[in-house]
């Protein structure tokens, strides 16, 4: 069934050699409220994301990473310094990024498999895909659900759909701001290890950006901790652990306390303690 | 199937109280009525007794429906008229809606005109409208018309307005056009608020109709009314209204029968 997405990947992760597909350098955000009052949300990021890598991103509520996302994605406009992606700069949406949003954003009216759909439909795409569809309910376990609406499946199934819908267009970079943090703890850990099955297959580069330290762990390569507003990239810590991974796996693994201690250490800098 | 089945049953079992409890404030509401009548000896230009109103309805209702004597060729102008009224204010007040929705300067343009006519009793307006449509069907649709529009045009509004920022974020990060995105997330999103407006547009064109055909018509409820009315035939007048009545819950219920059909979606679980 993979054979229909993109090519598998023999060995996942990031290949050092090549030129980052994302690059951000010295990127900046300042939001103006509406009674003239300023909001500095990012400040001076710089941060290299290298072709096939799973990135996550955790930092304090309201650090800007959401910002940073909708950035990529071309939602917002980066104004302060630069956003490349596969070495041209970020002037609106493009095809190359899909975006999977918290809660899914499904529309309710319409069939998981009409949702899944859209982005073929819009935006100038008239492409029938049908098998590329069916291929991809099929990896992510919805191949009975097609025909279903959003609210007859469980938060978990339709995330699931959101994330088939994020890669329906064949992007090289899949977007995810916090897609688990509606789901219960155990949902969430079985996604994670389907998010992390879908990366294997696909192959493609994935920033994750979410809450939960051990989620950020599990899933990536790299772990980039920001700093409270106006965000700031404190440290990008390196994930040394083989794959595949699996929960009980990672939590004995030698690196992974070490790695979720430092982190929280980051996050809970003094001065920002509550 | 026993799981589809038992939900169902449940709800009939629950339902069927109210249905009991309306009939029997009927029976009471005619007893009443009955009472009153002999009790104060009231004549039948004043208030006929329920047995007179029934043969009055009745009489219309045995009747071929060619008869000019029966309820059917009235009742079918006035419907035919009211829903001509109703499908016109309706589109107008939709794409009125939309493009108020949709640009803030035609917004800007329209917005204090809509209020204004909107307190405006419309009613009013009919006599105005008689005279240029004429007293033939074109006034009656007109004022129909009139009368659907506002609440279809200020609810798709609201509707079209009230769409929830992350569906826009979508159709943007697809790079979906204006059209893509109004066709395919705007539309259905309002489609709840929507078909409110449109439930009131029906019965608000029913009574446009009907205030037209008082104004002066060839045929149709109205002029069934006025007629009675000039012969001080009151049980005739109720039978019309009677009529006029289940037309309104008739049509009323055909439009929630297409909500819930169209809008099958909403308030379930919503994500």
């Amino acid at each position: 069934m993979s054979a229909t997405l993109s090519p598998a990947r023999s060995a996942p992760g990031p290949s050092p050699d090549a030129a980052p597909l994302i690059r951000m350098a010295g990127v900046g955000k300042t939001y103006h409220a509406a009674g003239g009052a300023t909001v500095r949300a990012l400040d001076g990021v710089d941060l290299d994301i290298a072709d096939g890598a799973f990135v996550s991103v955790v930092g304090p509520s309201g650090c800007g990473k959401s910002t940073l996302l909708r950035m990529l994605a071309g939602l917002d406009r980066c104004e302060e310094g630069s956003l490349r992606l596969g070495g041209r700069d970020v002037r609106g949406p493009s095809g190359e990024v899909g975006v999977v949003f918290q809660a899914a954003n499904l529309l309710p009216w319409m069939t998981v498999r009409e949702n899944i759909r859209l982005p073929l439909r819009v935006g100038g795409r008239h492409a029938p895909a049908e098998a590329r569809i069916d291929a991809l309910l099929e990896v992510t376990g919805l191949a009975d659900f097609g025909a279903r609406y959003p609210y007859e499946l469980s938060g978990g199934m339709q995330q699931r759909a959101g994330i088939c819908r994020a890669l329906v267009r064949d992007p090289r970079i899949l977007l995810m701001d916090e897609p688990f943090g509606a789901l219960d703890a155990l949902t969430r850990e079985r996604m994670n290890a389907e998010l992390q099955r879908i990366w294997q297959t696909s192959g493609k580069t994935v920033l994750l950006i979410t809450h939960s330290i051990s989620e950020a762990i599990f899933l990536a390569d790299q772990v980039v901790v920001m700093s409270p507003r106006p965000g700031r990239v404190l440290r990008v810590l390196e994930v040394p652990i083989p794959r595949p991974r699996s929960f009980d796996s990672i939590v004995s693994h030698p690196a992974y306390a070490g790695l979720a201690r430092e982190i929280r250490a980051l996050l809970t800098e003094p001065g920002d303690a509550p | 199937m026993s799981a589809t089945a038992l939900p169902a049953a449940r709800t009939r079992r629950t339902e069927l109280p109210s249905g009991i409890i309306a009939g029997g404030g009927l029976i009471v509401l005619l007893g009443l009525w009955e009472a009153a009548v002999h009790l104060w000896h009231l004549p039948g230009y004043i208030l006929p007794d329920p047995a007179a109103v029934w043969r009055a309805l009745w009489s219309g209702i045995a009747v071929s429906p060619a008869s000019p004597l029966g309820w059917y060729r009235p009742l079918w102008g006035t419907f035919r008229n009211a829903a001509l009224g109703f499908f016109i204010g309706s589109a107008v007040g939709l794409a009125a809606g939309s493009a108020m929705a949709e640009s803030r300067t035609v917004e800007r343009l329209l917005m204090p005109y809509a209020f204004a006519l909107q307190c405006l009793p419309k009613v009013a307006i009919a006599p105005l409208i008689v005279i240029w449509f004429g007293f033939g069907d074109g006034s009656k649709i007109a004022i129909a018309a009139l009368l659907a529009l506002f609440p279809v045009m200020i609810n798709s509004f609201t509707g079209l307005r009230a769409v929830e920022p992350e569906r826009i974020d979508l159709m943007r990060a697809l790079s979906a056009s204006r059209i893509e995105t109004y066709r395919l997330v705007k539309l259905p999103n309002a489609a709840p608020y929507i078909f409110a407006g449109l439930d009131m547009a029906v019965v608000y064109a029913l009574l446009g109709t009907i205030v037209a055909e008082f104004l002066g018509a060839q045929e149709g409820m109205g002029v069934v009314i006025t007629q009675a009315e000039s012969v001080t035939d009151v049980a005739g007048v109720f039978a019309a209204l009677i009529i006029l009545g289940a037309l309104g819950m008739a049509l009323h219920g055909l439009v929630r029968a297409l909500e819930r059909r169209v809008v099958h979606w909403a308030d379930r679980g919503k994500h």
